[in-house]
C-alpha cells in the first residue's frame, strides 16, 4: 500500500528540484552578500573605520549561520 | 543520481568511483554544500579583518623626519621623498607658495598608482586613472579615488623641511 510520502511524490514530482533550486538560489545570494560585506570591510579597514569591519563581520557570521540552517533542507535522493 | 551512483553503493565508492565521469560530476546537492562552506569561509574572513584591525591598529608616523633644504624646492614644484619604517612609504612634498608647504603620500587610494602635482591646476593627479586630489587638503576632486590622500604635516625650522604625523602634531598643539 502506498504511503503519504509515496503519493505527494507521486502527485508532486518536480518538488525536488524547485526545493533544491530555491536553496542553491538563496545561498548565491547570501554569498553575494558576504563578497560585498568582504570588499567593503577591506576597504573601509584601511580607513580605520572599526565599526563598519566588526558591523559586516556580525552580518556575515548571521548570513553564514542561515547558510549551514539552509542545508537542513536540502532534499535527500534517498526518500 | 539513480544514474550516477546505486543507492546502495557505500560513500567511499561515491567519492572514489571507478569511472572518470562520474568522479568529475557534481550533483546539485554538493554544489550547495559547496557554497555553504564558502559562506562560512567568507565569515571567517570578515571576523580576520576585525581581529587584525583589533590587534594591529595603524600607526601613524612618529617623530620628525628630515626631508630636504627648503632652498631644494622651488614655489609650484614637488619634491618626492621615502620614509623608512617597518616599510618604505613614498611620499611628495608640495611648495603651494612661498610659506606655503603639503606632504601627502604618493600612492594613490584608488590603486596606488604614483601621483604627482600639478601646478597649472593647483591639484595632485594620478595619471593612471585621471584622479584628482584637492592639494591643501588631499580631498578627492574628481575619480576613482575612494579616499583623500595620507597627509603629513611640514615643519620649517633654520631653512629645513621637516615632516611628522599629522595626529602627533595635532596633539602637541593641544598639549
Amino acid at each position: 500500500m502506498a504511503d503519504f510520502r509515496e503519493s505527494q511524490n507521486k502527485a508532486h514530482p518536480n518538488k525536488t528540484n524547485t526545493l533544491m533550486t530555491a536553496i542553491i538560489i538563496l545561498l548565491i545570494l547570501f554569498v553575494s552578500l558576504q563578497i560585498w560585506f568582504l570588499f567593503g570591510a577591506l576597504n573601509n579597514a584601511l580607513q580605520e573605520n572599526f565599526n563598519f569591519a566588526l558591523t559586516t563581520f556580525i552580518g556575515s557570521a548571521i548570513l553564514a549561520l542561515c547558510s549551514f540552517w539552509i542545508l537542513k533542507y536540502l532534499p535527500d535522493p534517498k526518500e | 543520481m539513480k544514474d550516477q551512483h546505486s543507492d546502495n553503493d557505500p560513500n567511499w565508492k561515491r567519492d572514489f568511483p571507478i569511472e572518470k565521469t562520474k568522479a568529475t560530476h557534481v550533483s546539485r546537492r554538493e554544489f550547495a554544500k559547496f557554497l555553504g562552506l564558502l559562506s562560512g569561509a567568507l565569515a571567517i574572513s570578515n571576523g580576520g579583518i576585525v581581529i587584525k584591525s583589533l590587534l594591529f591598529p595603524k600607526e601613524g608616523l612618529k617623530g620628525e623626519h628630515f626631508v630636504c633644504n627648503v632652498s631644494d624646492v622651488a614655489v609650484g614644484e614637488m619634491f618626492q621623498f621615502e620614509i623608512e619604517g617597518t616599510k618604505v612609504v613614498p611620499y611628495i612634498l608640495i611648495r603651494l607658495e612661498e610659506d606655503r608647504w603639503r606632504a601627502f603620500e604618493q600612492k594613490c587610494t584608488h590603486l596606488a598608482c604614483a601621483v604627482r602635482y600639478r601646478a597649472d591646476l593647483n591639484q595632485i593627479e594620478c595619471p593612471c586613472h585621471q584622479g584628482f586630489f584637492d592639494a591643501e587638503s588631499g580631498r578627492v576632486i574628481a575619480g576613482p579615488p575612494p579616499r583623500p590622500l595620507p597627509q603629513l604635516a611640514v615643519i620649517i625650522r633654520e631653512d629645513k623641511v621637516y615632516v611628522t604625523g599629522k595626529e602627533e602634531q595635532e596633539q602637541e598643539n593641544i598639549s
